[in-house]
């Protein structure tokens, strides 16, 4: 007798093919109508694109308000945080193919090197300053192009003198010299007692460029006039700021300061081979953690003045939303949200004087309560200036600062190049980037 | 009626068939995909980069057509110029280099050695880590604080006091093409090894035999039958050393006061940080005519060899 084949018993009770991608079908549809019902029949979406802090906590909390900002107004904010190098590419990407982020981060000239791209948003800043004291005239200038507000001015990144107030008091110094002059004398006792200043003159896009323009202004130099067009760099002003820099770098700094890079004074000022140096207040924080014994003994101050007064460079950070954006009305608000005093006094709280607000209102945050060595800080939007000043912050200027023909000029003073000789260069390089369009 | 139709509809048919089984469509046919890609993925993209270096183009705006403009305005910029230079000394100095040390090695590693495939294996490390990492560990090692080069060099006695290696514009230059020819050595060892694999061992046994010693032996055997691999290596390594970027842009971001900027970072900071992009294409483009001059009479020669 033929034995009954046992794949026809299970046949029968298993389920056929056709019924099997019927319910598989039928699932997948209700999973995915479940799904577009959830997210509030295609609720907006904004994603923002950031920088990573050095500070993870700051992230932190923003990510964290995103969260909360999406539990109350039911609209999904995500972030998105990349190296801050890593911004320009990727802002270029998404500005040439009209696609990305909603809302994008731009470094300070940024929105004047992408105001075509990005959609007036007046309507978030101007209450903005309505509501909270107003905006300082630094964050006008920043953020306006061709009188349309092209970004929020989110805050900047300041940057103070960072100093060791004993090697200081070793020197006869109770605190930090009010001006240039003052400081070069100090800056030569220390070098003579082994702790030399120094001012990064490398390739720092960041601290080269905040320790360079300041002190060209102060001595009443400029790259070019108010018009933001004439080249006028070759002035006497410039050439005693120039003979003053060499000096300055002869007397009393470590010759490392060509190489530095960004990070490279915050490595030798916590390895004690420096005294002074620009910087964020990211030294400090640092110390908290790797060397408290050095915090102890570091203070911040205000940059020196000079003949023309008091000036300083900070990083500028603002957002903006790009006009291929599907979710501009969301975005705006959202920025708006994070601007108001409950979330932007958070999150600057954490950031311990990583950051400061460019609305009058955050002058007055209790972040500059919280440590007196922090206090300084606070005044340092009243004196940021960007590259280009006076004149307004154009694409030629930001050209200018990516080159480093500022910081050039004074390298090549220091490395032994005759002062009318090295400002003549830079006067071409300056020249040949504003000559165009 | 029905056969007429039969019959017109017949040489068209045929005509499919030929079509369809010919075998120079077959073959078409196979190349198809790679020749797609190649369109897609080379020409395309290059023949944009060509366009957008004819326009005035800035991030975010179209720009409009002006001929050779940007040409002709880097010619005039000392930067650009300063640029130019520097490319020239990168990579003459670090393909003459490597070539030298990749002779020399691949000499040494293609004679009885104890350990000699582990030793082959390993001299592959520097090309195959992540060139971004290892030249992180090449920064620290030049570091202007912390450079354990120095440290070395100061504790032998044999400088008196520390290099400033990024610090310097001869310095950097030097320590570029050190990290380059250190990245790229492998590449070359490697390919003239495999070249002197191929040289047959008769050749060299006869030199003997007439009394020829090791260098006549090198000179008159090893390094003509070598020459068409030194040239293809050659080739390649000037093209990649051209547009290099990795290396200066991490160790110096073309530093200290513009003496190691090449075509790459260059263009990368004019067209993505300044947002020119026109002429950041003209920048890496620049070089373009020369090189093409030059891949032509290499594969000329490697064509008659």
């Amino acid at each position: 007798m033929q034995k009954k084949r046992p794949t026809h018993q299970r046949a029968d009770r298993a389920i056929s093919r056709r019924k099997f991608l019927g319910v598989t079908a039928g699932a997948t549809a209700a999973l995915s109508f479940g799904t577009f019902i959830r997210s509030g029949l295609g609720a907006a979406k904004v994603n923002v694109l950031t920088w990573s802090n050095t500070l993870n906590a700051m992230d932190d909390v923003l990510r964290d308000q995103a969260k909360q900002y999406t539990k109350d107004k039911g609209v999904e904010v995500s972030f998105e945080f990349i190296n801050q190098t890593d911004l320009p590419t990727k802002t270029a990407a998404a500005v040439e193919s009209g696609s990305g982020p909603d809302i994008i981060t731009l470094w300070s000239n940024g929105p004047h090197l992408h105001d075509k791209a990005l959609v007036n948003i007046g309507d978030v800043a101007e209450p903005l300053g309505k509501e909270l004291k107003g905006w300082t005239n630094i964050a006008k200038d920043i953020a306006i192009v061709s009188k349309t507000w092209k970004a929020v001015p989110w805050g900047i990144i300041p940057i103070a003198i960072t100093y060791r107030s004993d090697w200081l008091k070793e020197v006869g110094y109770q605190k930090f010299p009010d001006t240039y002059d003052e400081m070069l004398v100090m800056a030569k006792k220390l070098k003579g007692k082994g702790h030399p200043v120094g001012f990064a003159l490398g390739r720092a896009i960041g601290d080269g460029n905040q320790s360079h323009y300041p002190m060209l202004w102060a001595f009443g130099g400029a790259e070019c006039k108010k018009d933001g067009k004439t080249v006028a760099i070759n002035s006497p002003e410039t050439a005693k700021v120039v003979d003053y820099r060499r000096q300055l770098f002869k007397d009393g700094e470590t010759e490392d300061v060509l190489s530095w890079d960004d990070s490279s004074n915050n490595r030798a000022f916590l390895a004690e081979a420096v005294s002074v140096t620009g910087n964020a207040a990211s030294i400090y924080w640092a110390e908290k953690k790797n060397a408290p014994q050095l915090r102890e003994v570091t203070d911040h101050a205000l940059w020196p003045k000079g003949p023309a007064g008091r000036f300083g460079y900070s990083t500028a950070i603002s957002l903006g939303v790009f006009k291929f954006s599907k979710v501009q009305k969301e975005a705006k608000a959202f920025i708006k949200w994070l601007m108001e005093p409950k979330q932007y006094s958070a999150w600057i709280g954490v950031g311990e004087g990583q950051f400061a607000g460019l609305l009058n209102y955050y002058e007055d945050d209790p972040v500059w309560k919280k440590d007196p060595k922090l206090e300084v800080i606070r005044e340092i939007p009243k004196y940021v200036r960007m590259p280009g000043y006076p004149g307004p912050p154009t694409r030629q200027a930001a050209e200018a600062m990516v080159k480093y023909v500022i910081v050039n000029m004074f390298a090549r003073a220091c490395k032994g190049m005759s002062t009318p000789e090295t400002v003549k260069q830079a006067e071409s390089e300056l020249k040949e980037i504003y000559s165009k369009a | 009626m029905a056969a007429i139709a039969h019959a017109e509809r017949l040489p068209a048919r045929s005509w499919v068939a030929r079509f369809t089984k010919s075998e120079a469509l077959t073959g078409y046919g196979l190349i198809s995909p790679a020749v797609f890609l190649m369109l897609v993925l080379l020409a395309y993209p290059f023949v944009l980069a060509v366009w957008i270096s004819l326009t005035d183009r800035v991030l975010g705006e179209p720009g409009k057509f002006i001929g050779i403009g940007n040409y002709l305005k880097l010619l005039q910029d000392p930067l650009f110029r300063q640029t130019v230079w520097n490319s020239f000394v990168y990579t003459i100095s670090t393909v003459f280099l490597k070539m030298f040390l990749g002779v020399i090695l691949a000499l040494i590693l293609n004679q009885e050695i104890p350990c000699r495939n582990l030793i082959r294996g390993a001299i592959l490390l520097p090309w195959i880590v992540p060139t971004s990492l290892s030249v992180l560990t090449w920064l620290w090692m030049f570091d202007s604080l912390f450079s354990v080069v120095n440290y070395i060099l100061l504790g032998l006695g044999l400088i008196a006091k520390k290099i400033p290696w990024l610090g310097d514009p001869f310095w950097a230059m030097v320590s570029v093409i050190i990290v380059n020819t250190w990245r790229g050595l492998p590449f070359f060892a490697v390919s003239f090894l495999a070249g002197l694999m191929t040289i047959p061992k008769e050749l060299y046994e006869a030199a003997e035999t007439d009394g020829a010693r090791a260098f006549r032996q090198f000179w008159y055997i090893t390094l003509p039958l070598l020459q068409p691999v030194i040239a293809v290596v050659v080739l390649f390594s000037t093209i990649w050393t051209f547009a290099d970027f990795q290396i200066v842009y991490i160790l110096t971001h073309g530093g200290p006061i513009n003496a190691t900027q090449i075509f790459a970072t260059m263009a990368y900071d004019v067209a993505l940080v300044a947002g020119r992009i026109g002429e950041g294409s003209g920048i890496s483009l620049f070089l373009f005519p020369a090189l093409l001059i030059v891949i032509f009479l290499m594969l000329r020669y490697l064509r008659r060899e």
